[in-house]
């Protein structure tokens, strides 16, 4: 679960902290398509690496190291499965493993490229750059609290294997199908506490008057400046530029 | 037994959640731990059943290094119940919900129901078995969560905050049970804030601040010294709160040495 901790944000003041989200936003689906869309394992990796200035300006290498650590676990059930399905379908050994390693760069790309956003986008400003974009209220909040509480859920998925490994549950014993089902123990308290949580900050809202008048005010506007548009262009440019290598030089 | 000695230990990127801790707790004893908020005693209890490793220093658990085992090994003689009963209750009915740790300890089938049968007799849950563990109150399911690890017998039992909400009557149910655990030759540990269930009935305590062990000894000496509460944000006990108000000259936590102390003091007024 620490893949988790991409979802991470904490304050920050450095220059990809003070960008407008929706420049961000724009990076974030332009690099997620090139990843999805790309094949060549150089490409991806040129991807990856591409995440790595906005790493180091936005100073989140801690969290952004854990959530690549923990991913490292997913990687390796994606290449296994990736390579059987591959070799089942025909494929040779090389090509198999050629394209096992993408799906692996692939998916360390893109868990890059949401939480370099995600770690530097307060989830505030999120909501009103959708909000700006003119996408309903609701649905803006709706996903923004989605977000919000996927570390939440991190740590009380760990907080339940705690307590049902100190009731003698062995996650790891048995075959890959005990394996599965030694995780009900877990998922079920997981998901009815998701439950009692929602309910919860539903009642904590409606008492803080959500929803009370139909047009809300907002006490920032978010408005966007030089840096933006650099950052927007420099997005668009390499897009297209890699957008030309596979429509010029054949590279998928 | 347990032993801690000089253990450190963090989490990722902070300061020390506990520093050079190094405690002993024999067997047969009843402590409490307390302290205030983030002062390290769940991360300490975490050690016990080998849920957390040291960074440096050792935890023996009844002569075993936790580093040198399994969590499911250590708490088969470890048993230890979390603050938040809805971190763990998962079964369809509660008597499943007990059966749980007995089934993965292995025991045959005979004893499972035993002592599924004792854990519903003593927590008052026997007209609910039948019953899923969501649909039991706030209380009811703390109950449950405590019955679930206490009914396989660990030899050490630790609970992390066992007493929040519950009423005064099933708070003195569960002194009593802990008391005759106790008796049986049982180590139990708790780590909670309620103050006056310490100075009412566990004769040592444990007292932590900032990750540090800043006090270890007799309840009635460590609750009523000021300075100390006040420095891990403890409440004093209300006898000791009159003993101090009063100015008697040794402040207790027993009432009939409190009332001997008063009746003196009057004794002293008259004369």
């Amino acid at each position: 679960m620490k893949v988790l901790a991409g979802f991470d944000y904490r304050r920050g003041k450095t220059p990809i902290h003070k960008l407008d989200p929706r420049s961000k936003l724009v990076y974030l689906v332009l690099y997620s398509a090139l990843t999805v869309y790309f094949k060549n394992p150089l490409i991806l990796l040129l991807l990856f690496v591409s995440t790595i200035p906005i790493v180091s300006v936005g100073k989140i290498w801690g969290r952004w190291g854990i959530s690549i650590k923990g991913s490292v676990f997913f990687i390796s059930f994606i290449f296994i499965f990736n390579f059987i399905a591959q070799v089942l379908s025909g494929s040779t050994m090389a090509d198999a493993v050629l394209s096992g390693i993408s799906m692996s760069i692939r998916f360390v790309a893109l868990i890059s490229i949401f939480a370099t956003f995600f770690l530097t986008t307060s989830p505030e400003e999120l909501t009103q750059s959708m909000v700006q974009l003119k996408i309903p209220y609701d649905y803006a909040l709706t996903f923004n609290m989605a977000m919000r509480f996927v570390p939440t859920l991190g740590k009380e998925a760990g907080h339940i294997m705690d307590a049902q490994k100190s009731r003698g549950l062995e996650l790891e014993k048995g075959n890959l199908m005990t394996r599965i089902r030694n995780y009900i123990p877990v998922l079920i308290p997981l998901i009815i506490s998701s439950f009692r949580r929602a309910e919860l900050v539903a009642d904590a809202m409606e008492s803080r008057a959500f929803g009370a008048s139909k047009k809300r005010t907002s006490l920032y506007v978010l408005t966007m400046g030089s840096n933006d548009y650099l950052f927007i262009a420099i997005s668009a440019l390499s897009f297209l530029l890699l957008l030309s290598l596979n429509l010029f030089a054949g590279i998928a | 037994m347990i032993r801690l000695e000089d253990v450190t230990f963090s989490y990722a990127s902070s300061k020390p959640a506990l520093s050079h801790v190094t405690l002993e707790i024999s067997d047969g004893e009843f402590v409490a731990i307390i302290g205030e908020n983030g002062a390290g005693k769940t991360t300490l209890v975490k050690h016990l059943n080998g849920l957390l490793k040291p960074e440096s220093g050792r935890v023996l658990v009844c002569g075993v290094d936790s580093r040198e085992t399994t969590v499911a090994t250590l708490a088969r003689k470890v048993g230890l119940v979390f603050q938040n009963p809805d971190h763990q209750l998962f079964a369809e009915t509660v008597e499943k919900e007990l059966a749980f740790a007995l089934v993965n300890f292995g025991m045959p089938k005979e004893k499972v129901s035993e002592k599924v049968e004792w854990a519903l007799e003593e927590f008052e849950l026997k007209q609910y078995r039948s019953r899923s563990p969501f649909l039991l109150s706030g209380g009811e399911r703390k109950r449950l969560a405590l019955a679930s690890v206490l009914c396989y017998d660990p030899e050490i039992v630790i609970l992390d905050e066992p007493t929040t909400g519950q009423d005064s009557r099933q708070k003195h149910r569960l002194a009593s049970l802990l008391k005759r655990l106790n008796e049986q030759g049982k180590t139990v540990l708790i780590v909670t804030h309620d103050i006056e269930f310490v100075s009412d009935y566990i004769p040592r305590v444990v007292v932590m601040s900032g990750g540090k062990l800043v006090a270890d000894g007799p309840t009635g000496e460590c609750l009523t010294r000021l300075e100390l509460l006040e420095r891990a944000s403890l409440i004093s006990p209300q006898l000791a709160e009159i003993s101090w108000d009063l100015g008697l000259k040794s402040p207790s936590i027993d009432l009939d040495f409190v009332v001997a102390g008063i009746n003196e003091m009057i004794r002293g007024l008259h004369g």
